[in-house]
């Protein structure tokens, strides 16, 4: 293997485009269109770890982090409301993970291995209630849970996000179990494998990764969630719930620093998760 | 999608499988909805009915509206329906034993009115007491004993004055008030209803209905939401943001799925960090556009740094709508652009090489191909990304909040948001929530068929 793949390389390297002048245009706009993204990220980034001060100052240094600090950040943590905040995000997104994860691998199976009678029906429904807009659906629930008692808990918020997730979860499940040959499948029980052994030691292996980059974005839109979670609960607030609520009456230094601790996970999560982005909006068009 | 090798046998297993799917969404997503439509045009407590009798099951003699004003005639106690609350207007009526006006036992139910309590137990139940004389003269000189607790019931005995009783019941009772009012049709009808329904003048002889127990469907809850003083200026922004925004996204984000499509070193990691904003809460990136445009933030402090200017400028306040508008318009294309790159680039990969690979033999430049070749080929894909964006446009929220506060600049989900939580008007947050429905399916269709407009124009 060692002696085989400087070649391989190389091949790979010549099939790759000469540097040409719209080669260059190309990696200018790129590197442009990242500090567009990146910049303001690590601005704020900075301003969540200096000191409060140095947050009302003005100017401020445009390559900040003078002094850099772990007040600020600290500051937010400590203040009140935010450590029961993190913990119910954090209930809720694990809670909406396991739902709609349990519900929808099963479906995903389905719509992946299965031609039946209505399965076009079933996920052109999927589909639309993915696109459904998160406003419309949060009124009627938030009424429904007033009537069944279940107002202002935390687990009205996950069942909301459980259902805002549910279609995501579904079609990335069954894409991935689309990926998998069916031959694997057949194959082991050719060779004597019972079809949930085929499955458990066969598919369940392959299909493990994709599903825990769903489960992974499942998390991310839950964390990041905040009209339902603003409307379904008054005390019980999730994170950025709790952020929203107190925009009008809380300081630069706690916004500041409370913003940058929403996009921790996103950033992270993302990275594990970019092979299967396509995997998420790629089936859609088809 | 592709199903490779579905298994083709007719089995029931696929639909055990969608099963818990179907279920769940039909609960909390199906069934919500149908109450949210209902709730914009239903009102829960619009009419109050009037029996013939103080009871339940008395005869309809018609209906009064919310807010009609009553007289108050007379008043007894009914069986509470439902839960007893606090807040309810009450009598109790005892049920008594003692010997009746022709010296045989009585046995029977009479009104607190009509007995004085002379004994209690230490918690207070009632134990004994005495038949409270009427005063007046020629005033009734017995006291009627009935079968039932209730006005109507079949007398079974009577007592005289001050007789002395045994106490072996309490019950509580609901008032019901007899009234007199205007029905919508100009009518005057009269009838028992509740007192929870009405509330009572300081008389005693006036009041006004409070709510009633029927509902109707009507239109008032959506003509209360167009005739809002924040409902056009926040359709106008809404629609104003979407027009800006949706054209330079899907340029920049076309420029992007080229550019990643391009195949430059370190291909993930253009890709990692141009989706990166795609998995942001648009509440944080609000608050990182706040922290740009703020007054003591990078714009200003990058302005100074020039020299561009002596003091930092106000960008975020009333008087500088535009300003607001233009902050939430680069906030929403930084955050949303990629998950539209994100869906132009799986059409891009679905486009075979070797289409390409041919235009290039045959002398196309890179823009014919992007012109003639690909982009043709992305519609569905654009298709998707224009009807998934519109939508999500409609729903602008955080952002707006996190810039302007929800006052100086607001939307439509801002307005929902404020007739759900501050107002507290669940009817006319539903009317808006339709709204925002009805809009976003009717640009879906929109799209669908100018799409479907032009195909037919091309096949031609």
């Amino acid at each position: 293997m060692t002696t085989t793949s400087p070649a391989a390389k190389t091949t790979v390297e010549e099939r790759k485009p000469p540097l040409t002048l719209g080669r260059i245009v190309t990696y200018g706009a790129a590197a442009t269109i990242g500090v567009w993204i990146l910049f303001p990220i690590w601005f704020l980034f900075s301003l969540a770890f200096t000191t409060p001060d140095e947050v009302r100052s003005f100017p401020k240094s445009v390559f900040p982090f003078t002094p850099f600090s772990t007040e600020t950040m600290e500051f937010f943590l400590t203040a009140s409301g935010v450590g029961a905040g993190l913990v119910n995000s954090l209930i809720v997104a694990l809670v909406a993970v396991v739902l709609s994860t349990a519900i929808a691998a099963p479906a995903g199976y389905a719509i992946a291995r299965y031609l039946f009678p209505g399965r076009n029906i079933f996920r052109l429904t999927v589909l639309a209630v993915r696109a459904f807009p998160v406003v419309v659906l949060s009124i009627p629930l938030a009424v429904l849970f007033i009537r069944a008692n279940l107002f202002d808990s935390i687990i009205s918020v996950a069942i909301m996000h459980t259902v805002l997730t549910l279609p995501t979860t579904l079609l990335v499940i069954a894409s991935v179990f689309a990926s998998v040959p069916y031959e694997l499948e057949e194959a082991g029980q050719v060779f004597g494998a019972s079809p949930w052994q085929s499955f458990r030691h066969i598919v369940l292996p392959l299909v493990l990764p994709g599903i825990a980059a769903s489960a992974v974005l499942t998390f991310v839109l839950s964390w990041n969630e905040v009209f339902a979670a603003s409307v379904l609960t008054i005390e019980n607030r999730t994170l950025p719930a709790l952020i929203l609520a107190s925009l009008g009456n809380s300081s630069p230094a706690f916004q500041f620093a409370g913003g940058f601790f929403l996009m921790i996970p996103s950033i992270i999560f993302m990275f594990f998760i970019r092979k299967y982005l396509f995997n998420l909006w790629g089936q859609v068009s088809k | 999608m592709s199903t490779s090798n579905p298994s083709r046998r007719r089995s029931l297993t696929p639909y055990f499988l969608i099963a818990p799917t179907l279920v769940f969404l039909a609960a909390f997503f199906a069934w919500p909805m149908v109450q949210g439509l209902i709730l914009a045009v239903h009102d829960d407590e619009a009419l109050l009915p009037l029996v013939a009798v103080a009871s339940v099951e008395g005869d309809r003699t018609g209906e009064l509206s919310q807010g009609a004003a009553v007289e108050i005639l007379g008043q007894q106690g009914n069986t509470i329906e439902g839960e007893l609350t606090s807040d309810l207007l009450t009598e109790q009526w005892f049920r008594i034993t003692g010997v009746g006006t022709d010296g045989a036992a009585v046995d029977g139910w009479a009104p607190e009115t009509r007995i004085r309590v002379r004994d209690e137990a230490s918690d207070g139940t009632p134990l004994a007491g005495t038949v409270r004389p009427r005063l007046g003269e020629g005033a009734e000189p017995f006291t009627d004993v009935l079968a039932e607790p209730n006005e109507r019931a079949e007398v079974t005995g009577a007592l005289d004055d001050r007789a002395e009783v045994e106490i072996t019941q309490v019950t509580v009772l609901e008032v019901w008030f007899n009234v007199r009012g205007q029905s919508n049709d100009g009518t005057t009808i009269e009838g028992w209803a509740p007192s929870r329904f009405i509330s009572a003048f300081e008389s005693g002889e006036e009041g006004r209905v409070d709510r009633g127990s029927d509902g109707e469907f009507t239109l008032r809850f959506v003509e209360r939401m167009f005739n809002d003083r924040f409902f056009s200026p926040a359709l106008r922004t809404t629609l104003l943001l979407m027009a800006i925004i949706l054209p330079l996204q899907f340029l920049l984000a076309i420029g992007m799925a080229l550019i990643v499509h391009s195949r430059l070193k370190g291909g993930s990691g253009w890709l990692y960090v141009f989706s990166l904003p795609m998995g942001m809460s648009d509440l944080a990136v609000g608050i990182l556009f706040f922290a740009i445009f703020t007054s003591n933030g990078l714009l200003n402090s990058i302005l100074d740094l020039f020299g561009l200017i002596d003091e930092p400028q106000v960008f975020l306040s009333a008087d500088t709508r535009g300003w607001i508008i233009g902050a939430i318009v680069l906030a929403e294309l930084w955050r949303a652009t990629s998950i539209v790159m994100v869906i132009i680039v799986s059409g891009l990969q679905a486009i075979p090489d070797e289409t390409l690979e041919a235009a290039e033999l045959f002398g196309a430049t890179y823009w014919k191909r992007v012109r003639y070749i690909m982009l043709p080929l992305l519609k569905p894909s654009l298709l998707v990304a224009l009807i998934l964006r519109t939508i999500l446009a409609f729903q602008v929220f955080a952002v707006v909040i996190a810039l302007s506060g929800g006052e100086i600049v607001t939307v439509l989900a801002n307005e929902t948001f404020r007739q759900y939580f501050s107002l507290r008007n669940n009817n006319v947050a539903s009317a808006y929530a339709v709204f925002i429905l009805l809009l976003s399916l009717a640009s879906s269709v929109f799209y669908l068929r100018i799409v479907r407009t032009q195909d037919e124009l091309a096949s031609r």
